[in-house]
């Protein structure tokens, strides 16, 4: 009687199409994150509109500041005060004049003096905000000495 | 003399994959885990120089078109005015003050198309999200044949804040 002689049943698989789509996937996540937006806050709920479209040039001198309500969970207001939010702290948006000047001596240390003409103030402000209150922070910015402005919405598509 | 026969065996070098895929899947993760889907944002340009009365050319520039928004109570749109006209308080009435501006700067006699100017005037506590469709109805509209913006206005601008009384 023959028998046959088995080879060794080791089984390895192919990993070349995984690893084709592994590298597909990494290719797609590092091309769609964005590491550039860390000064937007997730607190603000901007207004919408079709017009808003992104700068052509991005911007260099940029201060961005971002106006907001404090909301719970469910996204209802649980202080009707508007902040300044920086990172973990808050400011109202009134008491924000002593920062915009600290800023503007950033801004000459950074850029020479009177640099900080130059530099954008982008108003990241949340879609309830009192339109007061935002012209109240553009006026406490222009007595630091910053003359560019800029209101910052999300692009709505239809 | 016996010659040695040195039998070199089939040389192939299989590489580890295991590492690779671990650094890779490590990789994957990362990313995947720093990913936030942020919406695509915009701005518009607001002209607010510091001491405008004082550094005003001396050429006759024509006066900024006005756009009053009324608040209510709650901070929601009570009516949009241009130049003193009544423009409605609804969805619509953006729609309306963008066909009023762009009937402006299309007009062929009018030579300050250019030059022209918009102030807007809102109440304390009306909702930002309605100055910023004001600000958009004046800056332009978005072709629908091309998708491209069409610009009206360029130069946009705030009249001093209105304080609540007391």
């Amino acid at each position: 009687m023959r028998y046959k002689k088995h080879e060794s049943s080791v089984i390895e698989p192919d990993m070349t199409p995984m690893i084709d789509i592994v590298f597909q996937l990494i290719a797609f996540f590092m091309m769609v994150t964005n590491f550039e937006q860390t000064q937007a806050d997730e607190r603000v709920k901007l207004p919408s509109d079709q017009l808003a479209r992104p700068p052509v040039v991005s911007r260099e001198k940029v201060l961005v500041i971002n106006v907001g309500f404090i909301r719970d969970k469910e996204g209802e207001k649980t202080d009707p005060t508007a902040y300044v939010f920086e990172g973990d702290s808050k400011t109202p948006v009134l008491e924000y004049g002593p920062r915009l000047k600290e800023e503007k001596r950033v801004a000459e240390a950074l850029y020479g003096p009177g640099g900080h003409k130059d530099m954008i103030i982008e108003i990241r402000a949340d879609a309830e905000t009192p339109t007061g209150l935002v012209q109240e922070l553009i006026k406490l910015a222009q007595e630091a000495g910053f003359e560019k402005f800029s209101l910052r919405a999300k692009q709505l598509i239809r | 003399m016996k010659i040695r026969e040195s039998r070199v065996a089939a040389t192939k070098i299989e590489a580890q994959m295991a590492p690779m895929i671990d650094v890779v899947f490590q990789l994957l993760i990362f990313f995947m885990l720093t990913l936030k889907i942020i919406p695509v944002e915009g701005d518009f340009n607001i002209n607010m120089p510091i001491g405008q009365q004082a550094t005003e050319s001396p050429d006759i520039t024509p006066p900024p078109i006005k756009v009053r928004l009324i608040a209510n109570e709650d901070g929601s749109l009570a009516g949009v005015q241009m130049n003193q006209r009544q423009l409605g308080n609804d969805s619509l009435a953006f729609d309306r003050l963008n066909a009023e501006i762009g009937n402006l700067v299309g007009r062929r006699d009018n030579p300050f198309a250019d030059e022209l100017e918009v102030e807007i005037d809102a109440d304390y506590n009306l909702h930002y999200r309605f100055v910023i469709s004001a600000v958009s109805a004046c800056t332009g509209y978005v072709s629908p044949e091309s998708g491209q913006v069409i610009r009206y206005v360029e130069k946009v601008k705030f009249a001093p804040p209105r304080r609540p009384a007391g």
